[in-house]
């Protein structure tokens, strides 16, 4: 099998076994649906900088193999793995998130603030993403740097900075509660 | 200078004997955004200042005012 098919095989295994988590821990949850929102607004606020943590240490296996060699087949499967988180961090980012859950908890959790802190942590990553494509430019004068890589580091500058924009947002939301 | 809204969310809240929770629930948000409000985080939009007011039985002039 394909490598990186098997990566990405492996991320959509992470992603359902993620979803079966949340399924079941859903069950744990209160009954109303404010309470719901409630519990699983200060589960986001707390899970979005390790998410951006975790993100940002799976760099560490791109980077660690030279783009002059070939790329060994675990780092084609990681590199792959990365891809499809990516993919569904940016639909967290971009949709109300909690995809799992009922549509009028989802509304709720996506509320004025939500989306105003959600805006806002867009702002950051979308203006880190070009400032990371700005240095690769400045870079590639000095060093050959392959398309990949460029798109590797500016989409990962821009997730993991919403990421933890979002995170430090919604945490002061709850301080003082 | 620059302008700051303030309100009196916290105290005609407790004036009332609603928590914040309940607040929120009254007006369709959640708890975090009624504490962003009240702190003077988060500025409402004019939907969300109508509905607090109209929950806490005040006007929006009464509930929020600018300071320069």
């Amino acid at each position: 099998m394909n490598s990186y098919l098997a990566g990405v095989l492996v991320g959509i295994g992470a992603v359902l076994l993620a979803a079966a988590i949340a399924k079941l821990r859903s069950r744990r949850l209160p009954g109303s649906v404010a309470e719901k929102a409630e519990v699983l607004s200060k589960r986001r606020a707390r899970m979005l900088p390790p998410l951006a943590a975790i993100f940002l240490a799976q760099q560490a296996s791109y980077f660690s193999t030279p783009a002059t060699t070939a790329p060994r087949t675990v780092d084609t499967v990681k590199i792959s793995a990365w891809l499809l988180l990516s993919i569904v961090l940016l639909a967290a980012l971009a949709t109300k998130g909690f995809w799992f859950h009922s549509k009028e908890v989802r509304d709720l959790i996506d509320d004025e603030n939500t989306r105003a802190n959600r805006n806002h942590a867009m702002r950051s990553g979308f203006l880190f993403a070009m400032g990371a494509g700005v240095c690769v430019y400045v870079l590639t004068m000095f060093e050959p740097v392959t398309a990949r890589e460029a798109v590797h580091i500016m989409m990962s500058a821009g997730i993991a900075t919403a990421l933890i924009q979002w995170g430090f947002l919604e945490r002061r939301a709850y301080q003082d509660a | 200078m620059p302008e700051r809204l303030l309100n009196k969310l916290k105290d005609r809240r407790t004036e009332l004997g609603l928590t914040q929770a309940e607040l929120a629930e009254k007006v369709g948000v959640t708890r975090k955004t009624v504490n962003t409000v009240e702190n003077g985080v988060f500025t409402p939009s004019a939907t969300l200042a109508i509905k607090l007011a109209r929950a806490l039985e005040l006007s929006v002039e009464q509930l929020f005012w600018i300071e320069r």
